[in-house]
């Protein structure tokens, strides 16, 4: 097993490119996204790599077709896909690089919407020429508004997309209804509680919610906020925040016959349906919230979460969490794609900072009882 | 010594008849007299000596390959759909060039403008390789290697299966035995005459270079802290046999080997800067850059293996005497 919890993610002043990848489904509106992030006025210039060479409508000097050359790799203890294509292309795209003098400022790597971004984003961590030269920003999952059900009811990729992302961006939203919409960011919230959803018409979303996240460095790990700690909007026991994007006096309640008293909706027992979807409907898919209100054991920790990412990495797409270590002032900061686990002692405790360890797996068929009892038993 | 500094990355570094050669990322080929020739729109992602001995070949990404000389380049054959010319190799003794792009390996003749073979693969080719006669190729692909008879048109290649992502390829100077390096730090072999398998394995970091020495009795390979060099005598080749590594230093990792097959001498550029030139049979080992700096990224030998030609990730590059 990799068990390093070693060497900290790179901040984006280490002269690295940073690489944004780009998942989603045809008609998501990818292609809107990028032409955007290429034409608009902000002076920088991207390499831009996508699937199918020729894919029309991209309009930039440098776009370069990968043909998803996927294969498993053997990396001492850790064993993973990675795609072959972006490793030379990494290597193509670098040779035009000046040095003091950069070709291009970022790299978007584009996938099709049957993509598994595992292979993508672990060709990022596990090549040692591209670790040198690239550092992976974020994988951003475009969906829209009006078709995203659909494609998540039938679509494997599609529900691991989102699980995946760094950021969601619901896109279309004016084709949907606000119901339609907060169901669908429910479900959303499901499948990936850590993700931040922006909701766009037209990928008009900003740019600086699309690039320069810094999703992987551990530096920026301040908090972690599983949205489901936080009901979806229109849910009980939702707490209103700055993702809610809008007056929450004028959401449509179907079928509900209980009274708006304000923002209280705790003594609701739900058993009808929110619209099409309905409560019954469970993706295989979701992610599971763990904490301590207090310090873990940090060579029991180490260990547990060693074997936990060796024995289901395949099935845990994505993990984060923040520790307090026993007899360490600094936060132990984590996060991992698949059996990869990147780690790090970060900044201090701030005196009056709630010291609690707590960690979010998102991933398919765990077992979360066994999950949460196996945190917890590395309480100190 | 002689210093160059240049604007952009140096992708390769040759010797033809004249002298020592650059390819650069903006796509340009330099020569030691300082004059160069603009070809590539973009940047030149791999070369070779063309067949003539004058000038080199380069594939670029802009899908073209292109001869350049002193003072004259032209276009030999351009990828399909322009796609990157990711490898190429060229023989002297039949004046054919290999190049691939994509799963295509395609060959040309530099004194037939009119021929070219074309051969699909199942994998994106890798890297290209003529065997010592000029009338076999091999290439490299993801799952192994391919062999392909240079001229034929319609053909099955002989398949070379070994499990893996295969990232380069090389023939024996004697033809006996083919060479890959792999994603995953190690090489495998295959003695063709039996198709047998082999592995060297044991390497720090992938193996970006090898280098035939002594009439093929050596092989030197970067990838390590020293350059690793295995011996390649009889009928079995390296198989049961152990590596010697010359130059080891902990603080770095040799990063390219250059020799001339002929020849009992090798040169190694390192992950720091440095170059050293070595006789293994011999006596000792000598730096021809014993300054540190960028990591090396181009290296060749000259034909008399009297002179290194090196480059690094900073754009510096150098001819030195040994």
């Amino acid at each position: 097993m990799t068990s390093t919890l070693d060497a900290p993610a790179s901040a984006a002043t280490n002269g690295k490119i940073p690489v944004t990848v780009l998942t989603g489904y045809l008609g998501a509106g990818k292609t809107t996204l990028l032409n955007r992030i290429l034409t608009e006025d902000h002076g920088k210039r991207y390499a831009v790599i996508v699937n199918e060479f020729g894919e029309i409508g991209i309009d930039n000097d440098l776009v370069v077709g990968a043909d998803e050359d996927v294969f498993e790799m053997n990396n001492g203890c850790v064993c993973c896909t990675v795609r072959g294509d972006l490793i030379r292309v990494v290597a193509g795209l670098m040779k035009r690089q000046r040095p003091g003098k950069p070709a291009f400022d970022a790299i978007i790597v584009e996938t099709t919407g049957l993509a598994d971004p595992g292979p993508v984003a672990q060709t990022f961590f596990v090549d040692e020429d591209v670790k040198a030269k690239t550092q992976l920003d974020s994988v951003t999952a475009l969906v829209d508004a009006k078709h995203v059900m659909a494609r998540l009811d039938d679509s494997k990729e599609a529900r691991e997309q989102v699980a995946f992302a760094d950021r969601i961006i619901l896109n279309k939203t004016d084709l949907a209804s606000e119901a339609e919409l907060t169901a669908v960011e429910q479900r959303l919230r499901k499948l990936n509680p850590l993700a931040p959803i922006t909701r766009a018409e037209r990928a008009n979303v900003p740019l600086d919610q699309v690039l320069g996240l810094h999703g992987f460095d551990l530096e920026r790990i301040l908090d972690i906020n599983p949205e489901f700690a936080n009901p979806a909007h229109g849910e009980a026991g939702h707490v209103h925040d700055e993702h809610c994007g809008h007056d929450h006096h004028h959401h449509d309640h179907d079928g509900h016959d209980h009274d708006h008293h304000g923002h209280d909706h705790h003594d609701h027992g739900h058993d009808h349906s929110h619209g099409a979807r309905g409560h019954a409907h469970e993706d295989d898919i979701k992610g599971i919230s763990v904490s301590v209100d207090g310090p873990l054991n940090g060579q029991k920790f180490t260990a547990w979460l060693d074997r936990l990412l060796g024995e289901q990495g395949q099935n845990i797409l994505r993990a984060k969490g923040i520790i307090n270590v026993e007899g360490e002032e600094r936060r132990l900061v984590f996060q991992a794609v698949h059996m990869i686990l990147e780690g790090d002692l970060q900044r201090e405790w701030g005196a009056n900072e709630r010291r609690w360890s707590r960690a979010v797996f998102i991933g398919r068929d765990l077992d979360e009882a066994a999950i949460r009892a196996g945190f917890e038993s590395c309480a100190a | 010594m002689t210093h160059f500094a240049f604007d952009a990355q140096i992708t390769a570094a040759l010797f033809d008849k004249d002298g020592a050669v650059f390819a650069l990322g903006d796509g340009s080929v330099r020569f030691e007299d300082g004059s160069y020739n603009e070809v590539h729109d973009g940047a030149v992602l791999c070369a070779a000596l063309h067949p003539s001995g004058e000038g080199v070949v380069t594939g670029g990404d802009d899908g073209r390959v292109i001869w350049s000389r002193k003072e004259e380049a032209g276009v030999l054959a351009t990828s399909a759909k322009s796609q990157w010319i990711d490898a190429i190799d060229a023989s002297a003794e039949t004046k054919l060039i290999a190049f691939s792009s994509g799963k295509t390996l395609s060959v040309i003749d530099a004194t037939d403008m009119g021929f070219r073979r074309d051969f699909e693969h199942e994998r994106t080719v890798s890297g290209v390789a003529f065997d010592p006669k000029g009338r076999r190729i091999a290439t490299s692909t993801y799952g192994g290697a391919a062999l392909w008879y240079a001229r034929i048109a319609q053909q099955k290649p002989t398949l070379l299966k070994w499990a893996g992502s295969h990232t380069g390829i090389a023939f024996s100077p004697d033809g006996n035995f083919l060479i890959s390096t792999m994603q995953d730090a190690q090489l495998h072999g295959w003695r063709l005459k039996d198709s047998k398998d082999m592995r060297m394995g044991g390497y720090p970091s992938k193996v970006r270079s090898v280098a035939f020495l002594s009439d093929g009795r050596l092989m030197a390979t970067s990838g390590a802290q020293g350059a690793v060099l295995w011996p390649f005598v009889g009928a079995n080749g390296p198989m049961g046999k152990e590596a010697t590594e010359i130059g080891y230093d902990e603080g770095s990792l040799v990063t390219l080997v250059a020799g001339q097959p002929k020849l009992g001498v090798m040169a190694a550029g390192l992950s720091d800067g440095r170059v050293w030139w070595a006789d293994p049979a011999g006596q000792g080992l000598r730096f021809l850059k014993a300054e540190r700096g960028a990591a090396i990224c181009a290296l060749a030998m000259s034909p008399n293996g009297q002179r290194v030609a090196w480059a690094d990730e900073d754009g510096n590059a150098g001819v030195a005497e040994a």
